[in-house]
């Protein structure tokens, strides 16, 4: 058996992995990264969109600063963000980019003078300041009061991967793809490493170190359908959920209206932003029905929610995926289409062998609202440690840190892993350097043997039970009742249908029976971690008995300050059980920088108030309106909070420098 | 020097601590002498196709090439000295290109499977480029050597007798298709390697270039077709006078 | 509409002593819309547990599923199979990589070691500060650096390239085009001269013999012909 000694191990080589490992790195720690693909494969690849970051250099973004991304953050989230995080997140945001753009990223730049954009599907120009000529541009986005997306063309997180990761080989990190952690090594809830197994050859070996740090993305190939890659399961949630970390707010999770069917790749909002329409099987134009203001253009989540209902009434294309809609550009004209959408019509046309520019039916593209993203996960501390296990660290997608709550803004999830990896990548490695290992190689030896002997045993299962058809069981079930609705009767259903599912694996047969570089093996391993995870969200979202973000309950339509201003806490007690236990840790509304209103947008009136918003909110004005001094100082006295590594020192802008 | 050699051979990298610059070297004199080379030989299957406009002309291009416009009649040392010359830069390009080829069975098996397997038209143009250069070694070199060994044996008859009555034409059949095949390709491909034709789409200048050396190819072909005929013609029909030198009867004529 | 199509693959596992390399032929039926993705995955889900292959993105953008289809390198992920009239489509592993199972070979390694051989990264010499207004970049030469950061890893241009199937040490299209896109980036402080200690060999530059299949193969259509024949001249030059 092989033991590998190191003093920081990162598990997972994404955007958040590979900034956190050269923060280790660079604070002089032998550091190592795992990743289940070759690092640049890592799905952060994926992020199209691009990066918040209040840069202010465009006209559209001009006035931007911390404060104006701070709000638009918290009331993304529908407040169940932590607003120290989301503090400590927008003021490095603008050096994280500033960062990047040392590393080669090359950002689309600012060119100054008129340009032409569409605004309200309305052509309009603007003119942007000869000053800014030359600076990093940014794009509108949804929910944020300024343009503030800053992006690669349409390959934002592609470039940004490929210069962390660069840099990170400049630095000297060790990163060894095709590993995968299938356990934590934990004594006294402190964590010493993983148990890693090699994806090349199918060897175990134990990965000691002094701190450790998950970086392991989403979870939504728990889904049947989520625009996520193949390698988002969730196995980085699993094994810190059975070490016995906790999990939160799990049930939170974001679906996009218009993935292309089957496939689940992302059409772009620009589609429906430029004069798209969703149409159904008879191909009517049903938003305006729904919603008459706003009509195809509503937010993402009210969007996603109208396509289902609709879709249960019957309206919905049969097709051997299942029902799906139809997502109508063509009227925009072939040129507009060409010139603008251009890589969404790339996708039809490969994926789908549909030209959106034909004319009619026949240019229609099928789409579904999908899972996209998770806002939950392992539950972390401001410094990114584990609330309740020492040792473990997490940050990116995989974290619940919390910047996003029940709901994220486009572009801060990229910016967020940048930014965590900035933070918490440092934070760890002052662990690593304070700690050493103090962990006798018995320990190490015991969990290694515990994995070696679970993979023989499952091996030597003999049942009836088929793997696959578990996994495809479960991803239906959260499909159809963990999906964009959710309610009760279905929930209830789930948790226990998929508990269900938990023990049937233990009854199933896995053919081959080689220990190695066997596909059907690691499926074995694999879904019941992912059934874990799957039943955190379920259970979560059972009894989380209100709507907020993209929690959205038919049966407790209203947000419920009240009651459930908190975060769902899920772990497991027991190896053997078949189900997460849960509770809640409570949000301080006396704390906020910003107390829980209104959103700005989506329903109004839909909140059960909690009688200490306004009370905090008058204290708030009382300090603002007694303020004497900048911004800076009124922050500080609104909600102080803490950055390493000179992150706290003030960014410049265009035009206001240091202001 | 000798220790610079051993420090070069082992490291790649010269006792200055720079990496050595040879190796831009060879690769620019290969492009170099497959430039000349092929220069030469569009100009030499021009010269020789003067034999289609009949023996006079012919003669005359042969006497301009043995100097006659500078020493009285000419001497057919000037023609061994330029195959002399000729032959020194063949041997050092084939020697430079000759590093291209497969050098053991596995790569070359390797390489024949790849290329059948994916039917890539530039990969099988180097193919044609590799076969055609191998045979030009052996073909070349014989007719270089004729050429200079006896450079006093060119000429309407001298040549048609050579080609006709020495059966020489199947070795010039085969060294007019390889030669004239590897220059096309090799023209090509150096365009290609140094983006001498790029512009503004170098997708589409790539094909248009494709296009026209292609056409050109197919037309040095038929002249060299055609003079070969000839020459076997004139050789056919001297057969019975053979070692006769043609002579310029007069000029009224 | 739907017919029946057969797909047939090469199995072969080099780290099992008793594995010999075989043709597996799978047939299922075709559904609309469906990629080598969708079709692996019904394969794998219910005809063969066994079978290996890489896929991560299934969009075309992370350039895992790179194979042989029919003879061409290409993406796995973006072939439909309604591509195929016959319905035949022959799978085979790329080349050059080292087969690490059936249709899965191991990329990673292989661009791991091409990176840091050309030091695929920012050489900038001096500290800056983040705090301050970014460098400023003009806009055309942002894009012209982005055209060439697309690569995606996928290799298609490195198994469809001659040389270096026969030449295991060649860095390929990918790693020439990635010094180009540095020797462009104007944060990158390094001198031709620089870059020639990087790619100024025969298993460099001066290696590649302008064979145009990883132009004609690559899935981003990167302009590898201009930028290679660019950095021969500046290289030549250095
Ligand atoms: C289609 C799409 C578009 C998006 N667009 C945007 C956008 O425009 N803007 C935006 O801000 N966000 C966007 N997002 C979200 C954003 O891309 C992700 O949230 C973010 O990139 C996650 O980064 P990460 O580093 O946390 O994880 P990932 O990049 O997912 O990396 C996870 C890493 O963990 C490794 N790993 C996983 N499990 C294990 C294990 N058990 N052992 C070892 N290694 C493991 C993987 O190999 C991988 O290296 C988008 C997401 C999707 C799906
Ligand atoms: C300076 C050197 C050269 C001289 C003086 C020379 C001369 C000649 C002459 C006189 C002929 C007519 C046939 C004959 O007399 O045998 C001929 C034909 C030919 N030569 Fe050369 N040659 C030279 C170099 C080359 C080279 C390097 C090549 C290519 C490798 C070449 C390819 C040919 C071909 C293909 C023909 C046949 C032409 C036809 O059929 O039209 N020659 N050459
Ligand atoms: C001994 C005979 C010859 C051999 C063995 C030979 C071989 C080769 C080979 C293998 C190449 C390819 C090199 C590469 O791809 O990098 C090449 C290139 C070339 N050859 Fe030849 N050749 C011979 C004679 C000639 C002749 C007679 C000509 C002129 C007509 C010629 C013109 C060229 C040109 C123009 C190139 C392209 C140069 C480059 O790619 O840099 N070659 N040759
Ligand atoms: S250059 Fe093109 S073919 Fe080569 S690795 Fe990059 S994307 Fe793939
Ligand atoms: S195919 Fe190979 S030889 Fe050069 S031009 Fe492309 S790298
Ligand atoms: S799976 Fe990512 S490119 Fe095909």
């Amino acid at each position: 058996m092989k033991i590998k000694y190191t003093e920081a191990l990162i598990i997972g080589g994404g955007l958040a992995g590979l900034r956190s490992a050269i923060a280790t790195t660079k604070k002089g720690l032998d550091t190592i990264v795992l990743s289940l693909v070759p690092v640049k494969r890592s799905h952060s690849a994926a992020a199209q969109g691009g990066m918040q970051a209040s840069l202010a250099n465009s006209v559209m973004g001009e006035g931007d600063n911390e404060d104006v991304h701070f709000a638009d953050t918290v009331k993304g989230s529908d407040w169940g963000c932590d607003q120290e995080v989301a503090r400590m997140f927008v003021q490095t945001a603008p050096k994280a980019i500033r960062e990047l753009a040392s590393w080669g990223v090359p950002w689309t730049r600012i060119k100054g003078g008129n340009r032409e954009v569409v605004i309200n599907t309305k052509r309009t120009t603007i003119k942007e300041r000869d000053e800014a000529h030359g600076l990093i541009n940014a794009r509108d986005f949804g929910g944020t009061k300024k343009w503030r997306t800053c992006y690669t063309a349409d390959a934002t997180g592609h470039t940004m991967l490929y210069a962390v990761t660069n840099e990170a080989m400049r630095l000297g990190v060790v990163i060894e793809d095709k590993k995968e952690a299938i356990s934590l090594i934990t004594e006294n809830s402190q964590c010493y490493g993983a148990i890693v197994r090699d994806l090349k050859t199918g060897e175990l070996t134990a990965y000691v170190a002094k701190g450790t740090l998950i970086a392991t993305g989403g979870y939504g190939r728990i889904y049947k359908q989520s625009t996520n890659a193949t390698i988002c399961k969730g196995t980085g949630h699993a094994i810190a959920l059975e070490a016995g970390a906790y999990l939160a707010n799990m049930e939170a999770v974001q679906f996009h209206p218009t993935p292309i069917v089957p496939s689940g790749i992302l059409l772009t909002e620009g589609c429906r932003g430029d004069g798209g329409v969703l149409r159904d099987k008879d191909g009517y134009r049903f938003m305006p029905d729904y919603e008459p203001e706003k009509k195809d253009l509503a937010s993402r989540d009210v969007v996603s929610r109208r396509m289902l209902e609709h879709i249960k009434k019957g309206k919905g294309v049969k097709s051997p995926y299942g029902d799906h809609l139809w997502l109508d550009i063509s009227i925009l004209g072939r040129e507009h289409i060409e010139k603008n959408l251009r890589d969404v019509q790339d996708i039809s046309k490969t994926f789908n062998g549909i030209d959106p520019a034909d004319e009619g039916k026949k240019g229609w593209m099928p789409v579904l609202p999908m899972q996209h993203y998770s806002m939950g996960g392992i539950r972390v501390t401001p410094k990114g440690e584990s609330v309740n296990i020492k040792g473990l660290f997490a940050c990116g997608e995989a974290a619940c840190w919390d910047l996003h709550g029940f709901n994220r803004l486009g572009g801060n999830s990229v910016s967020e892993t940048v930014v965590a990896g900035m933070i918490i990548g440092d934070y760890f490695a002052d662990f690593c350097s304070r700690n050493d290992i103090v962990i006798g190689t018995t320990v190490v030896e015991e969990e290694l043997k515990r994995q070696d002997d679970y993979i023989n045993y499952l091996l030597s299962l003999d049942g009836d039970e088929k793997i696959y058809d578990i996994k495809d069981r479960m991803r239906i079930i959260m499909q159809d009742k963990v999906g964009i609705f959710r309610n009760g009767k279905d929930l209830d259903d789930a948790v226990r249908e998929l508990s269900e599912l938990l023990e049937k694996t233990k009854h199933i047969t896995v053919e081959n029976k080689c220990r190695l570089l066997n596909p059907e093996l690691e499926e074995a391993y694999k879904v019941p971690m992912m059934l874990k995870v799957a039943l955190c969200v379920a259970k979560g979202a059972r009894d989380r008995t209100e709507s907020r973000g993209a929690h959205y309950r038919e049966d407790y339509l209203k947000r419920d300050d009240k009651n459930w201003l908190n975060k769902t806490i899920t772990y497991w007690e027991n190896p053997d059980d078949l189900e997460p236990s849960i509770k809640y840790e409570p949000l301080d509304i006396m704390k906020m920088e910003m107390p829980p209103a209104f959103r700005g947008y989506g329903r109004k009136g839909q909140t059960i108030e909690n009688p200490l918003s306004k009370k905090r909110q008058d204290e708030v004005d009382r300090i603002k309106a007694e303020h004497k001094g900048d911004r800076y100082e009124l922050q500080e006295k609104l909600m102080p909070y803490d950055l390493p590594n000179g992150y706290k020192a003030k960014n410049e802008r265009l035009g206001v420098s240091y202001e | 020097m000798l220790r610079d050699n051993i420090v070069e051979s082992i490291l790649g990298k010269t006792t200055q601590k720079r990496k050595s610059r040879i190796p831009a070297k060879l690769d620019f004199l290969q492009s170099a002498t497959g430039l000349i080379l092929a220069i030469f030989i569009i100009f030499h299957l021009l010269f020789e196709a003067s034999i289609l406009f009949g023996k006079d002309s012919m003669y005359a291009i042969t006497k301009m090439f043995e100097l006659d416009f500078f020493i009285k009649d000419g001497s057919p040392i000037f023609i061994s000295i330029l195959a002399f010359i000729i032959f020194v830069i063949f041997i050092f390009h084939a020697f430079l290109a000759m590093r291209k080829f497969p050098n053991s069975y596995r790569e070359y098996l390797r390489l024949k499977t790849h290329a059948k397997l994916m039917e890539h038209s530039d990969t099988n143009l180097w193919i044609i480029q590799i076969t055609t250069g191998f045979m030009l070694f052996f073909l070349g070199s014989i007719h270089l050597y004729i050429m200079l060994t006896q450079p006093e044996n060119i000429g309407p008859f001298a040549s048609s007798d050579r080609v006709y009555s020495d059966v020489m034409w199947p070795m010039y059949l085969m060294l007019l298709v390889s030669v004239v095949l590897h220059a096309g390709v090799g023209v090509y491909r150096l365009i290609i390697k140094w983006g001498w034709l790029d512009g503004e789409n170098p997708k589409k200048n790539r094909l248009k270039t494709r296009k026209i050396i292609k056409i050109v190819t197919i037309i040095y072909l038929i002249i060299g077709l055609f003079s070969l005929i000839t020459y076997i013609k004139i050789g056919y029909e001297h057969r019975d006078n053979y070692g006769e030198r043609y002579k310029v009867v007069s000029n009224e004529n | 509409m739907s017919r029946e199509i057969t797909i047939t693959a090469l199995k072969y596992n080099p780290s099992d002593k008793n594995s010999k390399p075989t043709f597996a032929e799978y047939k299922l039926t075709e559904t609309p819309g469906m990629t080598l993705y969708i079709a692996l995955t019904k394969i794998k889900a219910s005809i063969d547990h066994d079978l290996s292959s890489d896929f991560v993105c299934r969009a075309g953008i992370c350039g895992a599923c790179g194979m042989v289809i029919n003879g061409k390198p290409r993406l796995a992920c973006k072939t439909l199979t309604s591509e195929f009239k016959d319905g035949k489509i022959e799978l085979l592993p790329l080349p050059t990589f080292k087969l690490i199972k059936d249709l899965s070979v191991d990329t990673g390694s292989w661009m791991k070691n091409m990176s840091i051989r050309v030091n695929s990264w920012i050489e900038a010499k001096e500290q800056i500060d983040i705090n301050k207004i970014e460098k400023r970049v003009e806009p055309e030469v942002a894009q012209e650096v982005f055209e060439l950061d697309r690569c995606i890893e996928c290799g298609l241009c490195v198994a469809s390239c001659s040389t270096a199937i026969m030449r295991k040490d060649f860095v390929g299209a990918v790693g020439l085009n990635r010094v180009a896109r540095f020797q462009i980036d104007p944060h990158d402080k390094r001198t031709d001269s620089d870059f020639y200690e990087l790619i100024g060999d025969d298993e460099g530059i001066f290696g590649c013999m302008s064979l145009l299949a990883c132009e004609d193969h690559c899935p981003k259509n990167l302009p590898l012909q201009s930028k290679i024949a660019y950095m021969r001249r500046k290289m030549v030059k250095a």
